[in-house]
């Protein structure tokens, strides 16, 4: 299990140095605005936004402003004029263009309102959506079945921005029809942790609709399969109660694919994927600021986001593998 | 086509609500000088005085879309930025809410001008401090060193060049920064013979527009031994460790960084414990005692309504949506006061570039303004609340604007009617060679790029239909609203045929600042243009050139309207809405617009009313 844990970590690095390659090939071989002109501001003259392109250091050959960066990020010496641009790392991701705040500081400052907001609502999806894939699976084709199945189908179905939309026009305590819960931007208000999670609470239930839906039908249709095993008609011809046998012989066993959308939906979402219910509901966090990153022309805000997102992606999925192990005992690694 | 079709009539039924509404509200009219220029109504005028009973005390909240440019005052240029500076730092001249022009804020009188307009001489306000951790008195070499590190490339200041350029020395300066780019250059043309003594020597009579331009935050001082080891570095961290003259600060901690400010984010500020307004001749009452700046607010149509339900919250670079002017403007869910609009001082206009064909015929170019129905698209924005339609470049209450024909505009067939008037365009059409009336040929398979998003995407939407109805075919690529800019259209060599998203908003209250960028050929730069048509016409390059040294105000006024009739008879572009800024607050809010920015003025408007 050791050599594959520091195998999976390896290829992890490994992949993490080509998603870098591919960030920079994307936004900075071929931009989209020109982060010195857009930094120079509106008439500035060509001699002024040459001379801010030579100090954010985008006048260099492209592969020296890649091997500089990577420099940066992953050691602690001064090659490539790293000094000079931003400084030496490791863990350096540069200094964003617009605001000259360092992005690694960016990044923890709009990573714990992603992470809350992400853990809460992973909280309510498994709450909601494993309770409703089994019982949907264990009373297959009744009244109750129907009835989650079809509104799954239309929580999936509809888009997250516009579900966020209706909740606060219907249930947010400043601009809807009905009191309820903090509204938009309560959570910049929020002084403590708990006042935090109280202004999330909106945004929970929205992020985890839809989340909630696919994992009820992926279990549904994942321990519909495992409950016609023989090994299920051997565990009941033995005794066990129904309980047991769908919660300690079923379930145990259907639940592993879940397992691994956990792992990846988690990974995604820190890396920036809620970016609409963020933006909605004016969470100040990672999903967000990318976005704001890509319209500005932000490369190193941009490039240092979505590394700390495919960084989360490789650790979650390497922790979904070790979970897999755990559940499922056929599993070996070597 | 439903949809286009669908999308285009919208606007117009919402106006025809919108002024049913209005016109019952008895509005003002639309002629004279003053907000009623700017056509709005009496009932969303904004006020520009703090009530005589305006509450001390409590904590304003500005809900904001995005970020401001700059904290650093050497490299604000945003309007919105300006509400920062206006509250936290004093330049030499300042904008109660109510000015048309500058008066003095950190000057203690109006400058000294002598030489034929050559020198200015200003004398220092006694006992203006710094916001702690730097707690000294300001001198007249803070403010030079302030304008000489706006040269610096670490302090990207997109007007110094264009304003100060005449100061003596600026040229060897320039020239020094490219040998050294993180020292602050000394530029000769400014002296301090002492603490409190600033004289600027020019090479030419630019006296006013130069006056003028040191009411913008670049003459806020600075302190340099405070500030030199951040200039230093590339780009400067000055704007991290900002200090203040004015009576708020942003919060900071005893190192000077700016700990209440988190891009993107928020910015809190909070009352400078150094200002005293009494005994420094400030302006500024400065009635609340918090100031909380919430950033990130995407979605204009909820961000209104919060602030419209909510307590002592303002909006800040958002004007509200549509849908909220009609829900404000009936009166029945919100009170009509709640929502107030104020003259922006910019223009909008839609760019022919004059160097490609067809738009290098003046026949044509006058034929695509004849035909352009320039209300609809003023009512892509949202109506007439959000602005007049257009007839010249200088828009109300800066001077010229009368000069230029006012709110008619000049005689001009072209532009006389502003639904459009396809008898006068076919009519250049057939003078620029088409026999039929309307573009034929190649020549007219035309290229516009603009905004991927509404309004700007609504606007040139709009635009394109009124150009194939002259029979042009429109390949309109919509992009990034920066993109468009750095990509396309402030790039000449790039530039499409139609840039339909331009405009200018005023530097300052001057005829100078609307006109000489836009329109004169001297300014074409080879990106980050802003002459957008790419006029470049030796008689107004010259008539430009000349109009600067003026150092009479009202022939000032007269020569640059005369010049904004000159270029709008060469037909550069379609001028299609005067810009208002449409404002709103909570009911609490004790609201106060300051005329210089169009935005809230945070050092007049109060809570708890």
């Amino acid at each position: 299990m050791l050599r594959y844990i520091v195998r999976r970590v390896l290829w992890g690095v490994a992949l993490l140095f080509l998603v870098s390659a591919v960030i920079f090939l994307i936004f900075y071989v071929f931009p989209s605005a020109d982060p010195a002109k857009l930094r120079a501001g509106r008439q500035a003259n060509p001699q002024l936004i040459e001379q801010i392109r030579d100090q954010l250091g985008l006048s260099d050959p492209y592969l020296e402003q890649f091997a500089r960066y990577m420099t940066q990020v992953f050691t602690p010496f001064d090659w490539f004029g790293a000094a000079a641009h931003g400084g030496t790392g490791p863990l350096n991701f540069g200094r964003s263009f617009q605001s000259n705040t360092p992005v690694s500081e960016i990044i923890y400052e709009r990573l714990p309102a992603t992470a809350l907001l992400v853990a809460g609502a992973v909280v309510f999806w498994l709450l909601m959506g494993l309770p409703v894939g089994i019982i949907s699976a264990v009373k297959r084709r009744s009244a109750l079945d129907r009835t989650t199945m079809v509104t799954s189908l239309a929580l999936i179905s509809a888009p997250v921005f516009w579900l966020g939309l209706v909740a606060l026009y219907l249930f947010a305590s400043d601009v809807g029809l009905i009191h309820v819960f903090p509204g938009i931007g309560s959570y910049l208000d929020a002084d403590s942790f708990w006042a935090k999670c109280w202004s999330l609470f909106l945004p929970w239930l929205v992020l985890a609709a839809a989340t909630a839906a696919i994992y009820a039908r992926y279990l549904r249709s994942s321990l519909i399969d495992v409950m016609s095993e023989d090994y299920i008609r051997t565990a009941r011809a033995k005794g066990v109660s129904e309980g047991n046998v769908i919660m300690r012989h079923g379930v145990r066993s259907a639940i592993t694919p879940i397992v691994t959308l956990l792992g990846l939906d988690v990974g995604l979402l820190l890396a920036g994927n809620a970016i609409l219910t963020e933006s909605v509901f004016n969470i100040p966090g990672v999903g967000r600021e990318i976005v704001v990153a890509i319209n500005r022309s932000d490369l190193p805000l941009i490039q240092g986001i979505v590394l700390f997102g495919a960084f989360f992606i490789v650790t979650f999925n390497l922790i979904v593998d070790i979970a897999y192990a755990y559940l499922d005992p056929r599993v070996r690694y070597r | 086509m439903r949809l286009t079709m669908f999308r285009l009539l919208l606007p117009a039924v919402l106006l025809v609500a919108l002024v049913g509404v209005l016109s019952s509200c008895g509005g003002g009219d639309d002629e004279g000088g003053g907000e009623e220029s700017a056509g709005i109504p009496s009932d969303f005028k904004a006020p520009t005085a703090a009530p005589d009973n305006a509450k001390e005390g409590g904590t304003l909240t500005i809900l904001n879309e995005g970020d401001i440019d700059y904290m650093d005052p050497g490299a604000a240029y945003y309007q919105v930025t300006y509400m920062v500076t206006l509250a936290t730092q004093r330049s030499l001249m300042g904008w109660p809410p109510d000015a048309t022009q500058p008066v003095p804020d950190l000057a203690a009188d109006q400058p000294q001008v002598t030489d034929g307009g050559k020198t200015i001489t200003f004398t220092i306000r006694d006992g203006i401090k710094y916001s702690p951790p730097v707690d000294r008195d300001v001198t007249s070499a803070d403010v030079k060193y302030a304008i000489e590190r706006s040269l610096l490339p670490g302090v990207p200041n997109g007007y110094t060049a264009a304003y100060l350029g005449d100061l003596e020395g600026f040229k060897e300066a320039e020239q020094q920064v490219a040998k050294d780019k993180t020292t602050a250059p000394d530029i000769s043309g400014i002296e301090t013979p002492d603490d409190k003594t600033l004289v600027l020597h020019l090479t030419r009579s630019s006296s006013i527009p130069v006056i003028q331009a040191l009411s913008l935050p670049v003459s806020a001082p600075v302190p340099e031994e405070y500030a030199k080891e951040f200039d230093a570095e590339t780009p400067s961290t000055y704007g991290e460790h900002v200090t203040f003259t004015g009576p708020y600060m942003v919060k900071n901690d005893s190192s000077g960084e700016l700990t209440g400010y988190t891009p993107g984010k928020e910015i809190e500020i909070v009352r400078n414990p150094n200002w005293d307004g009494d005994a420094t001749g400030d302006f500024r009452p400065a009635y609340v005692d918090e100031i909380n700046i919430q950033e990130g607010f995407s979605d204009p149509t909820s961000a209104a309504q919060k602030i419209l339900d909510g307590d002592s919250q303002i909006n800040g670079d958002f004007p509200p949506s549509k849908t909220i002017v009609q829900k404000v403007a009936t009166g029945q869910e919100f009170s009509k006061d709640q929502l107030v609009a104020v003259p922006s001082g910019g223009n909008r206009y839609i760019a022919l570039n004059t160097q490609k064909p067809p738009f290098d015929d003046i026949n044509v170019r006058k034929a695509v303004i004849a035909s352009s129905d320039r209300e609809a698209l003023r009512n892509t924005r949202g109506g007439e609340l959000f602005g007049p339609v257009a007839t010249h470049f200088i828009p109300p209450l800066i001077p010229g604007f009368e000069e230029a024909g006012g709110l008619q505009g000049p005689d001009l067939d072209f532009l006389a009617n502003p639904n459009g008037d396809p008898k006068v365009a076919e009519k250049y059409m057939k003078a620029a060679g088409f026999k039929s009336g309307e573009c034929e040929g190649s020549d007219c398979d035309i290229t516009m790029v603009g905004d991927d998003a509404p309004p700007g995407l609504d606007t040139a939407t709009q635009f394109k239909g009124q150009l194939e109805d002259l029979g042009f075919d429109v390949t309109f690529q919509p992009v990034a609203h920066d993109i468009m800019y750095t990509k396309f259209c402030s790039v000449p060599a790039q530039e499409p045929q139609v840039c339909p998203n331009v405009g200018w908003v005023k530097d300052f209250n001057d005829p100078q600042s609307i006109l000489q960028v836009p329109f004169s050929g001297d300014s074409i730069n080879p990106s980050n243009n802003s002459n957008w048509p790419q006029l470049d016409d030796p008689k107004i390059n010259k008539a430009i050139d000349q109009a600067v040294t003026i150092t009479d105000e009202q022939q000032r006024a007269e020569t640059w309207g005369k010049i904004d009739q000159d270029i709008t008879a060469l037909a550069p572009a379609v001028p299609w809405v005067w810009d208002n800024d449409v404002l709103v607050r909570s009911a609490d809010v004790a609201g106060v617009a300051n005329l210089f920015n169009g935005e809230w003025d945070l050092s007049y408007t109060s809570v708890g009313g």
